[in-house]
């Protein structure tokens, strides 16, 4: 499958450092110009969310009932809600609850299904059976219903939402990579690493894990999208963010429907930013999967 | 064959009852309880200690955890789930009806999704890398990104905008009236079918991909025999069984993952059910949804397994 990579890494090697990763970067998007885009359009929402303070038009949280459900117009582009709040400032704003809870979300799930999944695979015997036995439980709840018993649990702040989402990512992510791991098991470095007395942390952590980045990596982009989502669920049920904040998914709930025939606007927009977001995570996400590993299936 | 199945079989014992024992673990773990839930909710508030005391005694919430949990399985082997601590009334009852719209909708998302993702699967991996290819895979990625409960918003805004209609928002059966009931299930249906097509039409696609470039495929091209036999024949039948999978594991999270589609909808179905349960604090109510979803699933994992063992000896054996 290496064959038809798109960016072989020993065609490059010879390059300076920089313009190796310029040529890694130039050849990922000639070859997948979809993933390319979505890249781009991460990039550009990764900007938008570090700089809306400066971009955005309105304070989000500002109440002004004098433009109550003001339709999209030359002051209120996307218009303003039930309480005259700009329908913009609150989706420039909202992709700071989207984007931190999906990174944080994906990284902490995707990172501890690594080290459980590799874990499980590097000792085997007895502690991989018990291993897999939980996860079969785990994975046996609909992630929804799962994170919808630990926002009861643990309340609905935003590192405990963060946390919610978590825990139904990881067994997911410990699957795909403990069966990667296997193979890297059976590797003679792994073997050399222990017959020169290593630990097992040290092994795991300093030979295994760099040698299942790639299934690692896509599982981190599979499930920014799907964090991002969970979140919207969540907030649509009123059980995520909770209102001044600004989420996309808490714009959609309760008014958005109530106003949907006056000042359908506000059931429009945060919906496409929620589609946009996901819809450029999976594209990137997809062609670096086609890229690292196609017979690895994520969604 | 026979010794494969039983083990794979006994193998589900395990994974229900650890799925029991969490849930029932994480209720209790959650603050508050159905006593304290019903009597915060106004119906006579500032109640003694004492009388909330006898409340939890009637309920058996008094019992050490452990004892409770042994209750809870020992009456479930009987195949008995109890009745709802909010309502009073047995569990199969609270279920039923909700199960019947839950199921409906299940199924006709299913059909959708089959429908629409086994062909375009199966083109787009035809026509790798061409713009057939590209359009299927941005319309399932599309299908992906959207939320299922923001396309019903939409569904309902256009109606509303465009015919000045909405659909019935109160359920009618389908033996009391198939046409009213068609009209309003049909929406939530497509909906979440759209979602539900993208996962099988990707699953489709590469799966398809993987058959395409097997030895056999260029053995039967190389031999010259027709092409659309060559799919249907030899690519089609082993490029399915993953397909199957997915949608059989999709269904059964739909079952009881409809939880914000539902509220879209105004649908009392088991999404909706299970929010409540959890709200109130209803324990056995709670316990019986997830066990009833999460059963579905295991079930539908154990019959693929079997399948892909019947189809391919190694897996029996390893």
């Amino acid at each position: 499958m290496s064959i038809s990579a798109p960016f072989d890494a020993i065609e490059v090697l010879d390059a300076a450092p920089r313009a190796r990763w310029l040529a890694v970067i130039v050849d990922f998007s000639r070859r997948r110009p979809l993933g390319a885009i979505g890249a781009v359009v991460v990039v550009l929402m990764l900007l938008v969310a570090v700089s809306a303070t400066v971009i955005s038009p309105y304070d989000p949280l500002t109440v002004d009932f004098a433009a109550m459900l003001a339709p999209p117009n030359a002051a209120h582009w996307l218009g303003t809600d039930a309480y005259g709040r700009d329908v913009l400032s609150r989706i420039i704003y909202g992709s700071r609850t989207a984007l931190i809870v999906g990174f944080g979300a994906a990284l902490f799930g995707a990172s501890a299904g690594a080290v459980l999944g590799v874990g499980s695979a590097y000792f085997g015997g007895r502690i991989d059976l018990v291993l897999q036995r939980f996860m079969d439980i785990f994975i046996s709840f609909p992630l929804i219903i799962l994170a919808l018993a630990m926002v009861a649990i643990l309340g609905n702040t935003l590192p405990n939402l963060i946390t919610a989402i978590t825990i139904p990512m990881i067994p997911r992510c410990a699957l795909v990579i403990r069966s990667s791991a296997l193979s890297v098991r059976e590797m003679p470095y792994v073997d050399a690493a222990r017959a020169a007395g290593f630990s097992h942390a040290r092994i795991i952590l300093r030979h295994m894990l760099p040698n299942v980045m790639a299934p690692y990596l896509i599982m981190l982009t599979a499930f920014l999208g799907q964090a991002i989502l969970l979140e919207a669920s969540l907030s649509f049920l009123g059980l995520g963010v909770q209102e001044p904040t600004a989420a996309w998914g808490l714009m959609l709930s309760g008014a958005a429907v109530e106003f949907a025939e006056t000042a359908p606007w506000m059931g429009l927009f945060p919906g496409l930013a929620i589609s946009l977001a996901v819809f450029a995570f999976n594209l990137f996400g997809d062609s670096l999967r086609d890229a690292l590993d196609p017979k690895l299936r994520t969604l | 064959m026979w010794q494969f199945i039983l083990k794979r079989f006994l193998l589900m014992i395990p994974t229900l009852l650890g799925v029991a024992a969490i849930i029932f673990l994480l209720l209790r773990v959650i603050p508050g309880d159905v006593v304290e839930a019903k009597y915060m909710s106004g119906e006579g508030q500032g109640m003694s200690n004492q009388v909330m005391a006898e409340e939890r005694a009637k309920l058996g919430l008094d019992k050490p955890v452990w004892q409770q949990f042994g209750l809870w399985v020992w009456r479930l082997l009987h195949l008995d789930l109890g009745v709802s601590m909010w309502t009073g009334s047995p569990i199969t009852e609270e279920i039923k009806l909700r199960f019947a719209l839950s199921l409906q909708v299940a199924l006709m998302a299913t059909v959708i999704a089959t429908v629409l993702a086994i062909p375009l699967g199966i083109i787009a991996a035809l026509k790798q890398d061409t713009w057939v290819d590209y359009a299927v895979r941005i319309f399932s990625i599309a299908g992906l990104a959207m939320p299922s409960f923001w396309l019903g918003i939409l569904m309902i805004l256009s109606f509303l905008i465009i015919f000045k209609w909405v659909p019935p928002m109160v359920y009618t059966p389908f033996w009391v009236d198939p046409w009213q009931n068609m009209v309003q299930l049909i929406w939530p249906a497509l909906a979440v079918g759209y979602r539900y097509s993208a996962v099988a039409t990707r699953m489709t696609r590469s799966s398809m991909l993987e058959v395409l470039r097997e030895d056999y495929i260029r053995t039967a091209r190389a031999k010259g025999l027709w092409l659309k036999l060559i799919l249907v024949r030899h690519a089609l039948k082993n490029a399915m069984l993953p397909v199957v999978t997915v949608i059989g594991l999709e269904f059964a999270f739909l079952l009881g993952g409809l939880v914000v589609t539902e509220q879209v909808f105004n649908l009392n179905g088991l999404g909706l059910l299970f929010v409540q349960a959890i709200a109130r604090r209803d324990y056995t109510l709670t316990q019986a949804l997830v066990l009833l979803v999460a059963s579905v699933f295991i079930f539908v994992n154990f019959v693929m397994d079997i399948m892909y063992a019947w189809l391919d000896p190694r897996i029996r054996h390893g």
